[in-house]
C-alpha cells in the first residue's frame, strides 16, 4: 500500500508540474499583461519600463525559467490585482474557499444521503417522483445559472439575505461581537445554499442508486428473516454499505466543488480563490494565475488520493 | 462527546466574529459614511504611482498639492492657485524659479512636520526612472529642488513656460520622505509602506484590502480644519449596473458615470438622484491611419482623405448622441471637451450629409455593388470597428455607425474586445481598422499635444490613431507656450480645426457624466478634474444619517 501511495504521490506532481506549465504559457498568450490597463494616464513607454522591471518583456522560456526557480524557493510572486505576494494573498483567498466548499460539501452530503436514503426507502412513492424530479432540475442547471437564481430569488425579489460579499463591508468591523457573528453567517447563506444544493442533487441520485443495489442483497434478506426492523434495517446495515461509494465520491467531488466555488464566488462577490483567480485571468494578474492554478490542481489530486486511499481502506479488493 | 465539524465552523465563525465594538456615533454639523461605488479597482495608491480615477480620488484625498487650482481650472501662471501646503510662494525675479514656503502648521499624519526636503523628495521620486511614474512627463521642465531652509522649498525650472506654476502644484503630490524614503525606488510599487499611506491631507488612509474596499477616516487635527464626512469608503464593483443597483438600493451614497440607460431610474428613485457633472472625457471614432500591425503601409482604405471625409459625413452626430445619452447628451466640437480652458464651439464640422457622402465615395472611386456595399479594385468598402467591452456608450455607437455608415455602403464589422486587449491591440500592437475611443484630457492645452501631437506617437504618447501635422504640432506648440490665455485660444483654435478637417477621427461626443448621489448627501461644486476635487466640503446632514452614518471615527477591529 506504501508504494501505491508513493506512486500516486509521484504521479500527482506530475499533473501539478504539466497543469502549472501549461498555465504559465496560455495566460501569457492571451493579449495584453499586468500593465494593460485602460488607462490615459500611462503612456506605452511607462508600460514598457514596468514590463521591463518586473521581466515581462524577456522570452518566455526565460521568464519560465525564472518561475520554476522562484517557486522552488517557495517563493509565488507578485500579485499586481492584490497588490500584495501572492502567497498573501493566497493566505487569505483559501481559507474562505475551503469554509464555502467545507460547509457546502457537509451540507450536501448529509442532505443528499438523507434525502437519496428515504427515496429508495420509499420506492416509487410520490416523495420518490417528486423528490427525483426536483433533484434532476437542480442537476441540471449550471453552476452559474443556479447561483444567480437564487441571489434573485433571496435577494432582491425577496429581499432576506445579503447580495455578495463576505460581510457587510461597511459596518462589519464596527458591530458588537453577536451582530458580526450574525452579519457573517447571512452572508455565508446564500452562497454555501447554492453550492450544496448543485452537488447535493448528484450526491442524492447516487445515494438512491446505491441502496436500491443493496437493499435486495442476501444479508439484508437475512436481517428481514431475523427480525430486525426496517428503520434498523435501513439505516444501519444497508446505509452502512451504501456508504463506502460516497465516502470515494467525496474526493472526487473537491474538484467539481472548486469549479462551483468560481461561479458561485464570482456571483456573490464572495473573495475566495475562485474570484481571484477569475480577477486575475481579467487583469492578466500572471503570478496569481499561475499560484491559483497550482493550488486548485494540488486540492484536485489530494481529493483524488484521498478517494484512492479512502478506497484502499474500505474495500480491501483495492488494496492488491 | 465529539463536536460535528459543522458545529465547530460555526462556532469558530461566532468566535472570530465577536471582537468588536461599536464606536461612539457622530452628532452635529459633521459626520457621516460616505460610501462610494468605484468602477474597478484602483491599480495603485501612492502618488507617482497613481494611473486611474480610483487611485486619484484617494491621493487627493490622503495627500496635498503645494497649492490648488481654481474652480476655473486656469493653468496659466498662478491665477486662481490658492494655498494648500504652500502657504505662500516667491516667483525668482526671472520666473526660473519658485520658492514655495510650507505652512508651518501642516503635519503628516502620524504627526511629524511637514517639510520643504519632503518636497525635494517627492520631485526625485516622481522623476526617478526606476519608479517609472506616469506622471513623470508632467514635471519635465523641473529642473530641480533646493531647499533654503525647512520650510522653504524652491523650485527650479528648465525654461520659463506659462505653465511651470502649474506643473509643480497641480501634477505633485507631496510625500512624507521619513515614510517613504526609507525604500528603493525600483521596490517602491511592490513594497508594503505603498499600501499603507501616510499624507497631510483631509482624511487618513484607513486600509486598502483589494477588491473589497479602500476606506479612508477624516483626519480631524488637519491643518486646513477637518472635513465635513467622518468616513470615506470606496467599494469597488464589477461593472456600472452593479453599482446602479448598490446606488439605488441605498447600499452606496455616491457612483461616478451612472448607467445612462438606467438614469430615468434615479429620477423615480427615493433614495438617489442624478447630478450632471463636468468632465474632460470626449469619444471619437478614430480611422487607422496604417495598416493593421504595420508601421509603414498606408491603410487600403483609410489612407484616403476623401473617404474618412465621406464617412464623417455620413453620421449624424447629434441624433446618435440623443439616441445614446438622451437628454444628456452634448455633441463634440472637435478634438477637445467643451469643460477645457481653450475650447471653441465655433469651429467647422464634417456636416451631415448622406448624398455627399456617398458623392465623394463614388468620385474617390468606391462604387456601390449589387448588395449595396461599396467596392474598389475588387475589394470591398469594409472594415473591423474595435471598441472596449467595460464602455456601455461605446457598445451602442458601435451599432449606430454600423447602421449608418451601412447606408452609405460600408461593411463594418464590429469587434468588441475587452479593456486589456482594447489597449492592447490599440496602443501596442495598432492591430485595428477603425476603433471607438475616448480621451481623458488634462485641464492644460499641452494635454492636447499628448493626444494629437506627432511627438506623442509611439511609445511617448497616447497617439493611438497616429495621427502627424507639423502644422498642428507648430499650433500646439504656440498655444502651450503662449502666456495670454486669449492668444492661447486662438492657435489651440486653428490647431483644433486643423484635426477636424484632417479627419483623423470623428469626434462624436463630450462624455456626459450622470453622479449617482444618494439623496441623504449635499455636495460641494463638483470639478471636470475629479469628482473628489471639493469632498471636504461634502455633509450628510444629522436628520438624515443612517446606521452607517454613526459609526463615528474610532478605528476598526484589527
Amino acid at each position: 500500500m506504501r508504494r501505491q501511495i508513493v506512486a500516486r504521490l509521484l504521479q500527482s506532481l506530475i499533473v501539478v508540474v504539466i497543469v502549472t506549465t501549461i498555465s504559465f504559457f496560455v495566460i501569457r498568450a492571451a493579449p495584453g499583461d499586468p500593465f494593460a490597463y485602460d488607462s490615459p494616464m500611462v503612456t506605452p513607454a511607462v508600460r514598457a519600463h514596468w514590463r521591463s522591471q518586473f521581466g515581462y518583456d524577456r522570452p518566455l522560456i526565460e521568464q519560465y525559467g525564472r518561475y520554476v526557480v522562484s517557486v522552488a524557493h517557495g517563493q509565488l510572486g507578485y500579485s499586481f490585482e492584490m497588490h500584495e505576494p501572492v502567497s498573501a494573498a493566497l493566505a487569505v483567498a483559501l481559507p474562505r474557499t475551503l469554509l464555502l466548499t467545507g460547509l457546502a460539501l457537509t451540507l450536501a452530503f448529509l442532505g443528499g444521503m438523507a434525502i437519496g436514503a428515504a427515496q429508495a426507502a420509499r420506492r416509487g412513492s410520490w416523495f420518490d417522483r417528486v423528490s427525483s424530479f426536483v433533484l434532476l432540475v437542480f442537476y441540471s442547471l449550471p453552476d452559474f445559472w443556479g447561483a444567480l437564481m437564487i441571489l434573485l430569488l433571496f435577494a432582491y425579489w425577496i429581499p432576506i439575505l445579503p447580495a455578495g460579499n463576505i460581510v457587510d463591508q461597511v459596518t462589519h468591523d464596527y458591530m458588537s461581537g453577536p451582530q458580526a457573528a450574525w452579519d457573517r453567517a447571512r452572508h455565508l447563506v446564500l452562497p454555501v445554499m447554492s453550492l450544496a444544493l448543485l452537488t447535493m442533487a448528484s450526491i442524492a441520485r447516487y445515494q438512491r442508486a446505491a441502496m436500491l443495489e443493496i437493499l435486495p442483497a442476501d444479508y439484508i434478506r437475512t436481517a428481514r428473516a431475523k427480525g430486525v426492523s426496517e428503520r434498523r434495517i435501513l439505516w444501519h446495515h444497508a446505509l452502512r454499505t451504501a456508504l463506502t461509494p460516497l465516502v470515494t465520491l467525496a474526493g472526487l467531488f473537491i474538484p467539481a466543488l472548486l469549479g462551483g466555488a468560481l461561479f458561485v464566488e464570482k456571483v456573490f462577490s464572495w473573495p475566495g480563490m475562485g474570484l481571484i483567480a477569475a480577477n486575475a485571468i481579467a487583469g492578466r494578474d500572471y503570478d496569481l494565475v499561475t499560484a491559483t492554478v497550482i493550488v486548485g490542481s494540488l486540492l484536485v489530486v489530494i481529493g483524488n488520493l484521498f478517494a484512492d486511499l479512502a478506497q484502499m481502506a474500505l474495500d480491501p479488493r483495492t488494496r492488491e | 462527546m465529539r463536536a460535528s465539524p459543522l458545529l465547530l465552523i460555526v462556532l469558530a465563525t461566532t468566535l472570530s466574529a465577536c471582537e468588536g465594538s461599536r464606536t461612539a456615533a457622530s452628532t452635529g454639523a459633521t459626520g457621516g459614511t460616505l460610501v462610494v461605488a468605484a468602477i474597478g479597482e484602483a491599480s495603485d495608491l501612492l502618488p507617482p504611482l497613481v494611473a486611474d480615477i480610483n487611485g486619484a480620488a484617494i491621493q487627493s484625498m490622503v495627500f496635498d498639492r503645494l497649492a490648488d487650482i481654481g474652480q476655473n481650472l486656469g493653468t496659466v501662471g498662478d491665477a486662481g492657485f490658492t494655498p494648500r501646503l504652500a502657504s505662500s510662494w516667491t516667483w525668482a525675479a526671472d520666473s526660473l524659479s519658485i520658492a514655495f514656503h510650507i505652512d508651518p502648521k501642516a503635519r503628516w499624519h502620524d504627526g511629524q512636520p511637514v517639510t520643504a526636503s519632503d518636497v525635494r523628495f517627492s520631485v526625485r521620486a516622481y522623476l526617478d526612472p526606476k519608479v517609472g511614474s506616469p506622471t513623470a512627463p508632467n514635471l519635465g521642465n523641473i529642473d530641480s529642488v533646493g531647499v533654503r531652509d525647512s520650510l522653504t522649498a524652491v523650485v527650479y525650472f528648465k525654461k520659463h513656460t506659462p505653465e511651470e506654476f502649474y506643473d509643480i502644484a497641480y501634477q505633485l503630490f507631496v510625500m512624507p520622505e521619513h515614510v517613504y524614503g526609507k525604500v528603493p525606488f525600483d521596490q517602491l510599487r511592490t513594497s508594503d509602506v505603498s499600501r499603507k499611506l501616510v499624507g497631510s491631507g483631509p482624511f487618513r488612509f484607513v486600509r486598502w484590502d483589494p477588491k473589497v474596499r479602500i476606506e479612508l477616516v477624516a483626519d480631524t487635527a488637519n491643518y486646513h480644519g477637518r472635513p465635513k464626512l467622518d468616513r470615506v469608503i470606496l467599494t469597488p464593483i464589477a461593472d456600472a449596473n452593479a453599482g446602479a443597483a448598490l446606488m439605488l438600493s441605498g447600499q452606496a451614497d455616491f457612483m461616478l458615470s451612472f448607467p445612462i440607460d438606467q438614469v430615468a431610474k434615479l429620477d423615480s428613485s427615493r433614495v438617489a438622484r442624478a447630478v450632471a457633472a463636468p468632465s474632460f472625457s470626449y469619444g471619437f471614432f478614430g480611422f487607422n491611419r496604417f495598416a493593421p500591425k504595420s508601421n509603414s503601409a498606408p491603410h487600403p482604405i483609410f489612407n484616403d482623405l476623401r473617404v474618412r471625409r465621406a464617412l464623417a459625413m455620413a453620421i449624424n452626430r447629434t441624433a446618435m448622441a440623443g439616441n445614446v445619452f438622451g437628454k444628456f447628451a452634448q455633441v463634440s466640437h472637435g478634438p477637445f471637451p467643451m469643460t477645457l480652458g481653450v475650447a471653441d464651439s465655433t469651429l467647422r464640422m464634417p456636416p451631415y450629409d448622406t448624398a455627399a457622402a456617398k458623392a465623394m465615395l463614388d468620385s474617390s472611386g468606391w462604387k456601390a455593388g449589387a448588395d449595396g456595399i461599396r467596392a474598389k479594385n475588387g475589394k470591398p468598402l469594409r472594415f473591423s470597428l474595435m471598441y472596449p467591452s467595460t464602455s456601455l456608450p461605446r457598445k451602442q455607437y458601435a451599432v449606430l455607425l454600423q447602421e449608418a455608415l451601412r447606408r452609405v455602403g460600408a461593411q463594418v464589422d464590429l469587434d468588441q474586445v475587452d479593456a486589456q486587449t482594447f489597449q492592447a491591440r490599440a496602443l501596442d500592437s495598432h492591430d485595428y481598422d477603425a476603433l471607438l475611443n475616448a480621451f481623458n484630457a488634462d485641464p492644460s492645452v499641452t494635454g492636447s499635444k499628448q493626444s494629437w501631437g506627432t511627438s506623442a506617437i509611439g511609445p511617448g504618447g497616447q497617439n493611438s490613431l497616429r495621427y502627424s501635422n507639423v502644422k498642428v504640432d507648430a499650433l500646439l506648440d504656440t498655444a502651450a507656450g503662449s502666456f495670454d490665455p486669449a492668444k492661447a485660444k486662438a492657435s489651440a483654435a486653428k490647431a483644433y480645426q486643423q484635426i477636424i478637417d484632417d479627419v483623423p477621427a470623428v469626434f462624436l461626443y463630450d462624455l456626459p457624466l450622470v453622479d449617482a448621489v444618494n439623496r441623504r448627501l449635499t455636495l460641494g461644486p463638483l470639478r471636470a478634474d475629479g469628482w473628489f476635487a471639493n469632498i471636504a466640503d461634502w455633509s450628510i446632514p444629522p436628520d438624515k444619517r443612517i446606521d452607517r452614518d454613526r459609526i463615528g471615527l474610532g478605528p476598526a477591529k484589527p
